[in-house]
């Protein structure tokens, strides 16, 4: 079995394989890509292997992420009815015609379950990659100019963190108003001091680092030195740093919206839909078993796939790959 | 021989002992604080110039009015401040005589004056009395105190309703001197009144609690130490405080749903008893008519076809409510068109297809690829369900609607300043049993809840006349022709149906009696609790 990948400088190659991305340079023969794909493709088959025994819990992992994101893409196709409809009679318990009942006024729960993949997915990935990213940007920049600037701004992280996440959420929502676009931009303030604190310790060893002596020495501005030296070198915890918040941020989601100041109201989420099971939990249980199931199978999924990947670039977990 | 003399003794001695324990326990007993809940944060507590039950709920037992219903006999309308009170012949004046010796919460001696200072200040058009100014402007010409004990309110014209009107629990009087003091009744400390109970706190979106009147006019009332009004706005919430025993009455709004009180009943058995009740409440949809897209008739006309009332009354009150009706049979007799005939009127037919279709056509004239609009709730009781459901209905026809959502004492106020397109849901409960409120409360010009800014001459002329009208069979024809003229056009308000429910009371309580409207009855001054 090939010891894929071996170094870190190895996992964005793998990672780009991995994601069918071309791998090859420019100028290379049509031939030689022939081959070259073959060899990817091969690549791609070892690495799921080697993945699969490393981490088989990652992969379980995996699969549950790959069927929220198709149950997601494919909403429109998969839904049998529109999750808004309320066209069917109320509280019909799970059966051959509604497989995960109805709802109490008369909704086809499976639909909104479906749809609700779509919204937990899109807000997820979109206060994730918008939380993280500044977040990032932010303990980068200030962690490598350092002096006052980078104090005050970790006070202000220290601010920020010092608030409990949920009541700092809610806050947010209460101000920004009820709507979708408002969960992701209070769940990417949510994420965003984390991101930075978690970022700007990996910039503080990498400015360190001889290469970028070298740039500095070599002439490079400071701005060269941060986009090009530091940043790619912090790409691989600020993935970790995203999948593991994804599961967190489908969590608050849910969690604003079972307390009313998430998603609108007739939106499916699934948060809103365990709200609204509340209700009838003796007459139709099914109302919240389906929703908080789905929420339970999405942030476990996301969760092990988040330690598998954790793990893969954690050199001290990383054992003999090193 | 000797046992069964003994037998006979016992039996005897009981039967000497058990009426007067019986008797023990339905003779009124003081003490206690009964715990009650109400729907949502009040916010200003102004009960002139508010109209959320909320409001009122929250300080009625503060205050006493000129009249009131009978808390005993709640069909019965009896003096309150107001000892007795005479009609002039023509009908035109009444002289109300008010009672000597009471005396406001802060000591200060009641009069004429504060009868009259509330009075005008209801009456002045500026202050836009959503409730009380809202029925009596048309009606009183003017207001005039003969002595201290006594006062003289001139009509405009022999009002049929006039004695209903002023014994309406937000007719209550205010004092002089606490007007001057504070401008207005918005805040806690500005709640002195006459009533059983005076107002000791509230906590926002906590609890609002009263404490006995020790010096209440009545002597011997009320029995309670006090009551504690929790605001619990999520119907769970209530739910879950009911069947945990942590309140002993419900007999407001939102009434129980039959699934709720259900299981309500499942959880407290014989400790409570359940009653089904109409509640003289209204399920109305709002349009703003001077705002697109209905500022149009059509659009509107169109949203009262594609209603299926019928399936929102099965669903949002799981079949507790009499859809499409104007007025409620049950509630305004023959006063109301018969079920008959509005059951056959387009918009409220069975099946739906033709009224869909129409209203799809109405639709596309203006919007041909359909139109957005924003939907506000209050986020009380179940209006979010209600307005899925009607939001669902509507997208058939090419209406499509996001929902915002309001806490209730925001929503009323952006309600009331006419900042919303649509209302997909919203109750109005009636103040008084008369078939003329409704009109005067939603559909007149000058209505305290026409949010919808809509005006039409024959409507304010015909609630008018519906007014002035004293023959009970030539009233009925102008309520009749009335309705046919709402259910044929194309109204800002758009009635759904009359809602009804469930309430319950803790078998502990003793001296309440349901209300015909969800406002009478709430002052608890004869209410009691039994060990």
């Amino acid at each position: 079995m090939p010891d894929v990948p071996r170094r870190v400088a190895d996992a964005p190659a793998a990672a780009a394989a991995a994601v069918g991305a071309p791998v090859v340079a420019k100028g290379v023969d049509r031939e030689s890509m022939a081959g070259a794909e073959i060899d990817r493709r091969r690549g791609v088959a070892e690495w799921l292997w080697w993945f699969a025994r490393r981490q088989p819990l990652g992969l379980a992992g995996a699969v549950i992420v790959l069927v929220l994101v198709v149950t997601a893409i494919l909403a429109p196709a998969l839904a049998p009815h529109g999750p808004k409809d309320a066209a069917f009679p109320q509280y019909v318990a799970p059966g051959t015609e509604f497989p995960m009942g109805t709802d109490h006024l008369g909704r086809d729960i499976l639909s909104r379950i479906v749809w609700g993949a779509r919204l937990s997915l899109y807000v997820g990935l979109a206060s994730v990659l918008f939380g993280v990213t500044v977040g990032a940007l932010w303990g980068v920049v200030t962690a490598h100019f350092g002096g006052a600037s980078d104090t005050v701004s970790q006070r202000v992280v220290d601010s920020l963190m010092a608030l409990p996440p949920i009541i700092l959420a809610l806050a947010l929502m209460a101000a920004l108003g009820q709507s979708v676009t408002n969960v992701i931009i209070a769940l990417a303030i949510l994420l965003t001091p984390t991101a930075a604190r978690t970022i700007r310790s990996v910039a503080l060893s990498i400015k360190e680092m001889p290469y970028v002596e070298a740039a500095r020495a070599a002439g490079a501005t400071e701005w060269r030195i941060i986009f090009r030296h530091v940043v790619p070198n912090t790409l691989a915890t600020y993935i970790v740093l995203v999948t593991v918040n994804i599961a967190y941020a489908i969590v608050v989601e849910a969690g604003l919206s079972f307390l009313g100041l998430g998603a609108p109201p007739d939106e499916p989420s699934w948060g809103g839909m365990l709200t609204a099971g509340t209700q009838a939990m003796e007459t139709a249980p099914w109302m919240i078993f389906f929703p908080g199931l789905a929420i339970s199978l999405t942030v476990f999924g996301l969760n092990l796939l988040g330690d598998s990947i954790r793990d893969l670039t954690d050199p001290r977990l990383r054992g003999g790959l090193g | 021989m000797r046992s069964r003399s003994i037998l006979v003794a016992i039996v005897g001695a009981l039967a000497l002992v058990l009426p007067a324990v019986a008797g023990a326990q339905d003779k009124p007993r003081s003490g206690g604080m009964l715990n009650w809940y109400v729907y949502g944060d009040p916010g200003r507590l102004d009960i002139h110039l508010e109209s959320p039950l909320s409001v009122q709920q929250s300080v009625a037992g503060v205050y006493s009015g000129l009249l009131h219903r009978d808390p005993a006999e709640p069909t019965k309308i009896i003096g309150d401040l107001a000892e007795r009170w005479a009609v002039s012949p023509d009908g035109k004046v009444y002289t109300f005589h008010l009672r000597k010796g009471v005396r406001w919460h802060d000591g200060q001696p009641f009069t004429s004056a504060d009868v009259k200072a509330t009075l005008d200040r209801v009456l002045n058009p500026a202050a836009k009395s959503p409730r009380c100014g809202s029925m009596l402007r048309p009606i009183v010409a003017s207001v005039e105190a003969v002595d201290a004990h006594t006062i003289q309110i001139a009509l405009k014209f022999p009002a049929a309703p006039f004695v209903e009107y002023v014994a309406s629990a937000w007719c209550v009087i205010a004092a002089k001197h606490v007007l001057e003091k504070f401008g207005d009744l918005s805040k806690p400390e500005a709640q002195i009144g006459t009533g059983p109970f005076k107002f000791k706190r509230y906590e926002r979106d906590s609890v609002i609690e009263w404490e006995k009147n020790k010096d209440y006019f009545i002597a011997g009332l009320p029995y309670l130490d006090g009551v504690k009004q929790f605001v619990l706005k999520k119907g769970e919430l209530q739910l879950a405080a009911a069947k945990a025993g942590r309140i002993h009455l419900w007999d407001t709004w939102p009434p129980l749903k039959k699934t709720e009180a259900d299981e309500l009943k499942r959880a407290r058995g014989n400790e409570i008893d359940i009653a089904q009740n109409t509640i003289n409440t209204i399920f109305l949809v709002y349009m703003h008519v001077q705002k697109p897209p209905f500022n149009h008739p059509d659009l509107r006309r169109a949203v009262h076809l594609a209603l299926d009332r019928q399936e929102l009354v099965a669903k949002a009150l799981e079949g507790a409510g009499v859809p499409c009706v104007v007025l409620d049979p049950k509630l305004a007799a023959d006063f109301a068109l018969p079920l008959e005939e509005v059951q056959k009127t387009p918009g409220c037919r069975q099946p739906k297809d033709q009224d869909i279709a129409e209203a799809k056509k109405l639709v596309e004239k203006h919007y041909p690829s359909g139109v957005d609009v924003e939907a506000a709730v209050r986020s009380v009781g179940n209006y979010v369900d209600r307005a899925q459901l009607v939001l669902s209905q509507l997208r058939k026809i090419g209406i499509r609607g996001t929902i915002r959502t309001y806490e209730s004492a925001a929503g009323f106020a952006v309600f009331g300043k006419g900042d919303f397109v649509f209302l997909p849901t919203q109750d109005r409960a009636m103040v008084t049993v008369d078939p003329g409120d409704l009109f005067s409360l939603i559909y007149t010009t000058d209505a305290g809840s026409n949010w919808g800014k809509w005006s039409d001459p024959k409507i304010d002329e015909l609630a008018e006349r519906g007014l002035k009208e004293t023959n009970r069979d030539r009233r009925k024809q102008i309520y009749h022709e009335i309705q046919r003229y709402l259910l044929s056009g194309a109204p800002s308000a758009l009635p759904v149906a009359w809602v009804e429910g469930y309430h319950f009371v803790d078998k502990r309580v003793r001296g309440y009696k349901f209300a015909p409207t969800v406002y009478d009855n709430n002052t608890m001054m004869k209410v009691w609790l039994a060990p």
